[in-house]
């Protein structure tokens, strides 16, 4: 007989025992007087000599395989509370479990780029929505009445004080100096709020991530290196990047970053409007005005700050073409992240 | 602004393609944006910083191209040819002939201002190449007259207005502010109120233009126009802007005169079109005037090379820094060591600081050039943690199954009256768009409740949602914000088990389990839910502070919100002061040595006696055995008489001393049972 055979059988017969008296009738079967076991072993003898020895240790093999799986066997049964276990499920059924629930996607990237600056060093910290126009406007170096605030179109709150909603997180910039001395690095998350009428790419509210570095001898190559740590952080090591000047009243010199497209991969697409580069934020050295404005010496003193849309980095991440719906919180939406 | 590759040739020689050429100007900071070719030459569309009035011209970008490939520009000042002289020494220019006579009623709202008289002329069709450049560049052709004032507009940047001189009375210009109440009809057709915020020009009689926004329409240089008078002027942006805004009027001569125009430029933008306008029209100019100044004040801005060097993180030669410099048509003069005087020229006022000049060098230089390094940071940790309770919180909600939302801070007084608030206190705002950015959210539950019923209606039939962010209110010390947290859910969750599907139907208890989950992790242990009177209301205590509440919206709402056969609960709660009560700190407590025994009572209650008053008191009578005393499970049904409700109460018995022996439990059961029948009248079963 085939050893390998048995040793088949064994196993499949084994999974049926399901009682006291089914592993018996397996028990007999094997190891009984007249059983397959004890057939094996009276059939010793009638082998080539050289056969025997081998034969012989896997017959022993299987008999205390077998025996081991009878004592395993009895143990399950008697903690089945004496009775036959049944299969009472059906291992394609739905696992029972609680359903998680989920972050909002902008929740996700805000904490992933926050995350990426506070391993680098920043701090997190967190100002008012409703400021007052100096610090919105005036102590950035935006004048009034200069068509550089049109970008800039303001809530303004009802009242005799002209207090306003955000348009951006720079007014924490203003916050923090007043308050603390450089060596400074500091992250800003937060809602802003900008009275634009809304459409697939504008929305009157929308989050914001400011950053920005004091310190003796801090370089526009620095800003460079920081925000090259990041780009690729977030959107992967073998991203392109680069800096393209531009004009902000609070830095100077100013440079919008662009990173290479990630749907086209550089080659033009409809996502980069055919230019194979994407904006993804604006940066540069903050203008000595600014810290004249907080009390810093400008000669002592240099400084790199940055902002970005939050929205605009998770369309980008997720490929999601419409910024309302962020705001609609659609569960078949948030489900996806 | 567009502007197209061959107009820019007249300016500049220039060898390399249009393609190229854009790619030039979009890393020198002049970026272009879109590129077509059309008609045989390109155009391109650039958009310019509001600090670059200066690059809203062909001339000014051709500057940009001279100064980024180290080319010439093909442009030099033209003396004036008529009766006065543009002299370099002096910067004011007069009115000299009787026949032009121009008031200016302050100067600081009219720097400068210039006309020309030109007559015998012939208005008709412009010629084909001029029609052309104006289309490509988006603007309609109208007359050879108009075309010409436009044409100079988008070449030297400087806006130029052309009256009907037979339509202004008494032959003089003045520049003034309107009366309150005097009205204009402007070339649109329109009439305007004016007031004393917009500046005008005028005759003897009546306004004749917005001073830099629009021209009035009878003084409109039309086909019968023989003779007209030519503007080129400079008006005070702040007038030019408000008037514009008000008016809601966007020109590309407001959009320009608001930027600030060069005031050298004025007269050459003049003179540019007298000469097209002689070569085109066939009219001569005999008189002329002008009054005011013709120059800005010459600066000089002291450059220590260290610094740009030190700035960029760069090391750009001094040899370098000065061809960049003398290349953007600015005057350096060598100091002492690397520290030069550098004088901006009259177009480019936005240059006044060193770090200007950095920013002009660095790029021009290149900022590809410039290499990336990594500044050492010195961190410091903030003793504020309300990021990471902040952080916490969503993940005790996540893992409770509640999805996060993200709703707007401004929302309409009517979704407030929805619920009852009559909008008093809440923070309105002064300038919304549309009726949905009204008010500053005094609360959160009605958003989250809108953001329900949308995906009721999207045939979702559970929803469980969270958000943390702030609520304003007003208050004496100004507008104040508040961190929130704000919890809502919705109907029904089937769970499939083995023995079956179980229908949860979502409740207050639902909402009162997640707020205890949340309070332990926070390791607050004293907080309280108990009904006030209104079942439907349940203030929310922490250590004896009302921090928010449960509520269950009521029917009138739920109809508001169009919500049918659906509950919503919810839970506001204010988190800025929640945290203050929060304490993370562990300690380690040894774990019992000894086993504890269970004794479960099962008891019908009233259905008015408090349950958590009988567990109060149980656990007090228990004492010091009695470890916890804790229901684990309730009875409704026939066996229940109406009135009546029944639980079963485990009680755990544990001593830290020895292992508990009949003897010693018995008699504290008993004593439990006892009181429970004698002081909450229960029915021990």
């Amino acid at each position: 007989m085939d050893i390998d055979a048995i040793k088949t059988q064994v196993d499949f017969e084994i999974g049926s025992v399901d009682s006291v008296r089914s592993l018996e009738a397996f028990r007999l079967k094997f190891l009984g007087r007249k059983g397959i076991i004890a057939q094996l072993t009276s059939s010793i003898p009638n082998l080539h000599p050289q056969e025997r020895g081998a034969f012989g240790q896997e017959v022993n093999a299987l008999k205390n395989k077998v025996s081991s799986l009878i004592t395993e066997k009895q143990r399950s049964i008697a903690s089945g509370s004496g009775e036959s276990r049944q299969r009472t499920y059906d291992i394609g059924m739905p696992g029972i479990a609680q359903e998680l629930g989920s972050l909002h996607p902008l929740t996700q990237v805000l904490n992933e780029i926050c995350g990426i600056f506070k391993k680098m060093g920043f701090a997190v910290v967190e100002g008012p929505e409703i400021e007052s126009e100096y610090n919105n406007f005036t102590g950035l170096n935006i004048p009034l009445e200069h068509p550089s605030r049109d970008v800039f179109d303001t809530f303004y709150l009802k009242g005799k004080e002209r207090l306003l909603l955000r348009s951006h997180t720079s007014p924490v910039q203003i916050r923090v100096m007043k308050k603390q001395k450089p060596p400074l690095a500091v992250i800003v998350p937060g809602r802003v709020y900008r009275p634009d009428a809304v459409d697939a790419s504008h929305s009157f509210m929308f989050h914001q991530i400011e950053g920005f570095m004091v310190d003796r001898n801090i370089t526009f190559a620095d800003l460079k290196g920081i925000l090259e740590v990041f780009a690729k952080a977030v959107f992967g090591e073998d991203i392109k990047m680069r800096f393209r000047p531009h004009f902000f009243p609070f830095t100077e010199p100013s440079a919008e970053v662009d990173i290479s497209c990630i749907i086209c991969k550089g080659r033009g697409c409809s996502v980069c409007g055919k230019k194979g580069w994407l904006e993804i934020l604006g940066s540069g050295m903050i203008h000595p005005n600014v810290f004249k404005h907080v009390g810093y010496d400008p000669k002592k003193y240099t400084g790199f700050a940055f902002g970005m849309g939050v929205e605009r980095i998770a369309m980008l991440k997720y490929g999601i073409n419409d910024i309302r719906i962020f705001f609609e919180n659609d569960l078949r939406f948030l489900k996806q992240f | 602004m567009k502007i197209t590759y061959k107009w820019l040739k007249d300016f500049v020689d220039i060898r390399v393609s249009a393609q190229r050429l854009s790619e030039m100007l979009t890393m020198a900071g002049q970026e272009v944006t879109s590129l077509e070719k059309r008609d045989g030459d390109v155009v391109f569309e650039i958009e310019v910083t509001s600090n670059r009035p200066d690059c809203l011209s062909v001339l000014g970008i051709a500057r940009e191209v001279a100064a980024i490939m180290g080319k010439k520009i093909k442009f030099s000042l033209q003396p004036s040819a008529l009766n006065f002289q543009l002299k370099a020494d002096s910067r004011k220019l007069r009115a000299d002939s009787q026949k032009l006579i121009i008031k200016i009623e302050n100067k600081k709202d009219c720097p400068l201002y210039t006309g020309k008289i030109i007559k015998d002329l012939k208005v008709g069709p412009s010629p084909d190449w001029l029609r052309k450049r104006l289309e490509l560049v988006g603007c309609r052709s109208v007359n050879n007259i108009v075309d010409i004032t436009n044409y100079v507009l988008f070449e030297y940047g400087a806006p130029l207005h052309a009256f009907d001189r037979s339509q202004l009375s008494g032959g003089s210009i003045i520049v003034r502010r309107a009366k309150n109440g005097e009205k204009l009809t402007t070339i649109d057709e329109k009439q305007r109120v004016l007031n004393t915020d917009n500046l005008i020009i005028a005759d003897y009689d009546k306004p004749v233009a917005i001073a830099g926004v629009m021209g009035g329409r009878d003084t409109e240089v039309a086909r019968g126009t023989v003779e007209i008078l030519l503007e080129a002027a400079i008006f005070d942006p702040i007038l030019v802007r408000r008037s514009r805004q008000k008016l809601g009027l966007q020109s590309e001569s407001s959009y320009r005169f608001e930027r600030g125009i060069d005031p050298q430029i004025v007269e050459q933008a003049s003179l540019r079109a007298v000469a097209l306008i002689e070569k085109l029209a066939g009219g001569r100019c005999r008189v002329a005037g002008a009054l005011g100044v013709a120059q800005s004040k010459r600066r000089t801005i002291v450059l220590d090379l260290s610094r740009v060097n030190k700035n960029l993180g760069v090391n750009i030669p001094a040899s370098q820094v000065k061809k960049i410099l003398h290349n953007l048509g600015l005057r350096v003069k060598a100091g002492k060591k690397n520290i030069f005087s550098v004088e901006p020229p009259s177009y480019r006022p936005d240059l006044n600081l060193a770090v200007d000049l950095i920013e002009e060098i660095a790029r021009i230089y290149g900022f590809e050039l410039i290499p990336t390094t990594q500044p050492a940071i010195r961190p410091r940790v903030s003793r504020d943690n309300t990021q990471e309770l902040v952080s916490l919180t969503k993940r005790v909600l996540v893992g409770l199954g509640l999805r996060e939302v993200i709703t707007y801070s401004l929302i309409d007084k009517g979704l407030l009256a929805s619920f009852g608030s009559d909008a008093k206190g809440a923070i309105e705002i002064l300038n919304p768009l549309s009726s949905e950015q009204e008010v500053l959210r005094p609360a959160l539950i009605p958003s989250l409740s809108r953001c329900i019923a949308y995906n009721l209606n999207q045939k979702q039939d559970y929803v469980s949602i969270f958000e943390i962010a702030n609520t304003y209110s007003a208050s004496n010390s100004g507008p104040k914000e508040e961190l929130v947290l704000g919890i809502a859910f919705s109907g029904s969750k089937t769970l499939l088990f083995e023995q079956g599907a179980i229908k949860n139907e979502f409740g207050l208890l639902h909402l009162k389990g997640i707020a205890e989950v949340f309070f332990n992790r926070l390791g607050i242990k004293d907080y309280d839910f108990t009904e006030q009177g209104n079942p439907e209301v349940i203030p929310v205590y922490v250590n004896k502070e009302h921090l928010g509440s449960m509520v269950r919206l009521s029917r009138t709402v739920l109809n508001k919100l169009d919500i049918k056969n659906k509950e919503i609960f919810a839970l506001e709660i204010s988190l800025s002061r929640i945290f203050s009560h929060a304490n993370l700190k562990k300690q380690f407590a040894a774990l019992p040595k000894f086993p504890g025994i269970a004794r479960d009572i099962s008891v019908t209650l009233e259905q008015s006696v408090s349950i958590k008053q009988a567990l109060a008191q149980i656990e007090e009578i228990g004492k010091p055995l009695l470890k916890s005393a804790r229901i684990i499970d309730s009875y409704k049904g026939k066996q229940i008489p109406c009135g009546y409700k029944a639980f079963t109460i485990s009680c755990e018995y544990r001593s830290d001393q020895r292992t508990l022996t009949e003897a010693e439990i018995n008699p504290a059961h008993a004593a439990i049972c006892r009181e429970l029948a004698e002081r909450f009248g229960a029915t021990i079963r």
